[in-house]
């Protein structure tokens, strides 16, 4: 590399974000052991602090119920997930799409894209009961509709952030629009496109969760309606933490995925 | 390739711009008349804000004007914008490479806008980074290079596509004396190999008179001071047409030693 490689960043460098791999530095294994520890004494001394023992099961409960766990239940949730999240990304791109391309239409759509990312998940839940008669498609609506505007309004602005020099130098080379968009456009916004994946990724395992509550006769919500249902916390911790771990896999996979496509950062 | 054929015509040009805030028009261009053969190399010189810029984005066909017309070839660069699908190119103040592409895709990008076969896309671009110098950088991220190199593959990226007419706003002066004077050779070499009419904007006496076979001075409002011919001067004249031209920029009136 040249001795003046070093220089100012260009218009698209951002500064690089941490890894969001899970890694399990030493921190990491020391702060959930003394977690699992106090877990397990509070355990102990619950009867003796006047709280009932289903209240905070010990290790080998929640050990028992983690065993107990349904792979198809995790399956239902995470294809659930999955769709929606597909179904969301490409309606939040085309509608982020047509907003760049005409002003009319993004006076019209902005109000309305901002009323849905207003609307509580709850009050979404409600009208797919009053609305929908089939499970699946109310949960698949109550995610997309959730998720879809966060992808809208992340791609627009990615969008409006590219670089106006970039522009008027490809436009100088006259690109046809489809051009314009794969060449330019779709390149410079995936960094933000990734970072959208990231935060619906995480915003969908929530709702889902509480979409399955009602109606569902599979998944994680599900499940978890059934165990609070029992009085078992021990399903309730063991259910939470396949979520949990769940949402950190596919963080992984985006990262991973990050990491291969945006290597033009370094 | 077969160079520039056509040459630029410049007719009653006018450019007005209405800024937004105020309401006031601004007058960019007013009245430009200019012939510009095919093959020539002409450097426009002229203040900051005399109206360069606009002229280049009106070039390239990216702005409208307000009156006049140009035309190359019988075709508006701007009515007729498609039409000029790789027979402009550009290099610009900055590199304005796609940090997301390697050296050797960013000089693809115009042979993959124009719709050339990829085989041929690759022979094309090596065989320019080749001649810019930048063989063993091909496959380096425009963060690995230097602003030089950089800006080599800006020119490998403009010629890749053999046009002709290439248009250069301030290409050089973002870079150090030597790397600039290094480019500007290799950006002169290159036109006058290839043919193609090369229209170079600065606002660098020197670097005008260095790289144009013409010198066209600017002054407010793109009025015409002064278009000068090389060939006209000799070399032992050159301190006295730069001291003439300084004097035409700063009384924004021609000076009469350069009537010639």
């Amino acid at each position: 590399m040249p001795p003046d490689a070093a220089r100012s960043p260009t218009p698209f460098e951002e500064p690089r974000r941490k890894s969001m791999m899970p890694s399990l530095p030493r921190e990491t294994i020391i702060s959930i052991v003394l977690f699992a520890a106090v877990w397990q004494i509070m355990s102990y001394l619950a009867p003796s602090l006047g709280i009932p023992a289903f209240a905070i099961p010990g290790l080998g409960r929640i050990a028992e119920s983690l065993m107990k766990i349904t792979p198809i239940d995790v399956a239902v949730t995470l294809g659930r997930v999955l769709l929606a999240l597909f179904v969301s990304f490409i309606i939040g791109i085309m509608v982020a799409v047509l907003m760049y391309l005409s002003d009319s239409v993004e006076r019209y759509l902005r109000p309305m894209v901002r009323i849905l990312m207003a609307v509580p998940v709850v009050s979404w839940i409600l009208f797919a009961v009053l609305w929908f008669k089939g499970v699946e498609f109310r949960i698949v609506f109550v995610l997309v509709v959730v998720c879809a505007p966060v992808f809208t309004v992340d791609a627009l602005d990615n969008m409006r952030e590219v670089s106006r020099d970039l522009k008027q130098m490809i436009r100088s080379f006259r690109p046809t629009s489809f051009q314009f968009f794969y060449k330019l456009m779709l390149p410079a916004i995936t960094p933000g496109i990734l970072t959208s994946w990231k935060i619906t990724l995480s915003l969908a395992i929530r709702v889902v969760t509480i979409a399955e509550l009602v109606g569902a006769v599979t998944g994680i919500g599900h499940r978890l309606s059934v165990a609070q249902e029992l009085f078992s916390v021990a399903d309730v911790f063991a259910w939470t933490l396949v979520l949990v771990v769940l949402l950190f896999l596919l963080e992984a996979l985006i990262v991973q995925f990050e990491t291969r496509v945006l290597r033009w950062r370094g | 390739m077969s160079g520039a054929s056509a040459p630029i015509e410049i007719a009653g040009l006018r450019k007005v711009f209405r800024q937004t805030t105020t309401g006031e028009s601004i007058v960019a261009i007013d009245q430009l008349t200019l012939r510009i053969e095919p093959g020539e190399l002409v450097a426009i010189v002229g203040k900051t804000g005399c109206g360069k810029s606009t002229l280049f984005d009106l070039l390239i066909g990216l702005e409208h004007p307000t009156a006049g017309s140009i035309t190359i070839g019988a075709k508006t660069p701007y009515d007729d914008f498609n039409d000029f699908r790789g027979k402009i190119a550009t290099i610009f103040q900055q590199d304005r490479l796609f940090p997301w592409r390697s050296a050797i895709d960013n000089v693809k990008l115009p042979l993959e806008l124009i719709g050339i076969a990829d085989d041929l896309q690759q022979e094309r671009a090596m065989f320019w980074l080749q001649r810019l110098g930048l063989a063993n950088f091909a496959n380096a991220y425009p963060r690995e290079l230097s602003g030089g190199m950089r800006q080599r593959v800006a020119i490998a990226r403009a010629f890749a596509v053999q046009p002709e007419i290439l248009l250069a706003d301030e290409s050089f002066s973002a870079l150090d004396e030597v790397t600039a004077n290094d480019l500007r050779k290799t950006f002169v070499d290159l036109a006058r190999e290839f043919r193609s009419t090369a229209i170079l904007i600065t606002h660098q006496l020197e670097e005008a008179m260095s790289v144009g076979d013409r010198i066209v001075v600017f002054g407010k409002s793109a009025t015409l001071l002064a278009d000068i011919r090389m060939k006209d001067w000799d070399r032992s004249d050159h301190a006295a047409l730069r001291s003439a031209i300084q004097n035409t920029l700063q009384m924004n009136a021609p000076d009469e030693r350069l009537k010639r």
